[in-house]
């Protein structure tokens, strides 16, 4: 039976949880590996986070020019209740899966009056990288992102390696709806 | 079917992660907003106004048109919009166009949403058309609304003929440069076409109560 043949039963007749079939491709396939258990990150401090203003292409081009394998946009903001919920597991998500080329790019729709809630909500979430906020016209900044997006926070992207755009989903979601989102397109090695 | 075994397996350990998926019903479509052309939907609903009373959008019709405000009190969206928002709507029943402005919104998850702070905003604002709250999100729901706010405009026929953003900046009144929903409603009012049917901006995605 080939191997193909061997994960489509599995599959099928099972439904057994995604650990289970990092081992189906008969080839080492770190992207369909078990959740690792990363410790929680530490806060940062607060004055050392910066943001680059982005419109939407320049935002896109910062995706392209990231060089990440996969790169997940997150449209969020300090004030937005299902952002902050959804947060911590796109946090969890990039430290668990950035050796393997996953990067998750925030950016902030916040006023600017808000900036101060958002860097501090950025540093405890222990996010120090780069941080982005979304700049100019919003049916530009929504429609260079996806035609389809509502506009309606929080909304993500998700990119390949080569930058182009393979999905997209407005609402928050899941660390096991994430991970089930983002390990396919890892796995494409494209 | 697949060009690679690979390529095939990712496919299914997706769909089959979707389909165990527990937090798949978090994930839920977003809503689909009504098309231009389409009659107002659930217009007869009964929705509870800020004066107490019993109302609905049909109640609120106008002989020129009829505009709906999705939006609620307390996203910074519409916190930023309310004040044009409320002079807007005002404008708007002087022109004989009917207004409704509706929150959708689950006061269960935001205290900032119930109904008596529906009615102090409205008092505040000055808003001279209604404020009501939709029970159950239905309305929302039926109209694919997704965010607050967003704004429907019907014309004298009773078809939509503008759909979405008040206009292009939320954050200062005084560099808008594209007064979206004004624009529209004059068109409206003097029975012309909408130049500028359908727009977006960002904005708050609405709290649904749970389905009955």
């Amino acid at each position: 039976m080939s191997i193909f043949r061997q994960c489509t039963l599995l599959i099928l007749a099972s439904l057994l949880p995604l650990t289970l079939f990092a081992g189906c491709s008969g080839e080492p396939r770190r992207a369909d590996a078990p959740a690792r258990a990363v410790p929680s990150p530490a806060p940062v401090d607060t004055a050392s986070i910066t943001f680059t203003v982005v419109d939407g292409p320049a935002l896109v081009a910062a995706v392209h020019a990231g060089g990440a394998k996969v790169t997940l946009v997150n449209v969020w903001a300090s004030w937005c209740q299902p952002c902050r919920e959804e947060f911590p597991d796109l946090v969890r998500l990039d430290r668990e899966l950035a050796d393997q080329g996953f990067r998750v790019i925030f950016v902030s729709a916040d006023f600017a009056d808000d900036l101060p809630n958002a860097k501090s909500y950025l540093a405890e979430q222990g996010v120090g990288g780069p941080a982005y906020l979304k700049t100019g016209d919003d049916m530009q900044f929504i429609d260079t992102l996806d035609p389809s997006w509502s506009g309606a926070l929080p909304g993500s992207f998700l990119y390949d390696g080569a930058g182009r755009r393979v999905r997209s989903w407005e609402g928050k979601a899941s660390y096991d709806s994430l991970r089930a989102r983002v390990l396919p397109v890892l796995a494409s090695g494209n | 079917m697949f060009a690679r075994p690979l390529a095939a397996l990712a496919a299914m350990v997706a769909l089959a992660a979707v389909s165990v998926s527990p937090a798949r019903a978090q994930s839920a479509p977003a809503p689909t907003p009504i098309a231009l052309g389409t009659a107002i939907p659930m217009a007869d609903a009964r929705l509870k106004n800020v004066d107490g009373k019993e109302m609905s959008i049909a109640s609120a019709k106008g002989k020129q048109g009829t505009l709906v405000i999705f939006t609620c009190n307390a996203c910074p969206w519409a916190k930023k919009w309310e004040t044009r928002a409320a002079k807007i709507g005002n404008d708007a029943i002087k022109r004989g166009i009917g207004v409704v402005a509706i929150n959708s919104n689950d006061p269960q998850r935001n205290k900032e949403d119930g109904y008596d702070v529906m009615q102090a905003r409205a008092k505040k604002l000055g808003m001279k058309f209604a404020y009501a709250m939709d029970r159950t999100s239905d309305v929302a729901r039926a109209f694919g609304a997704s965010r607050t706010p967003e704004v429907f405009l019907f014309d004298a026929s009773g078809a939509l003929v503008y759909h979405g953003a008040i206009d292009d900046n939320a954050d200062d009144a005084a560099k808008v440069t594209k007064p979206y929903l004004e624009d529209a409603i004059t068109a409206v009012a003097t029975g012309k076409s909408v130049a500028t049917a359908q727009t977006k901006a960002l904005g708050c995605s609405i709290k649904f109560r749970a389905k009955a």
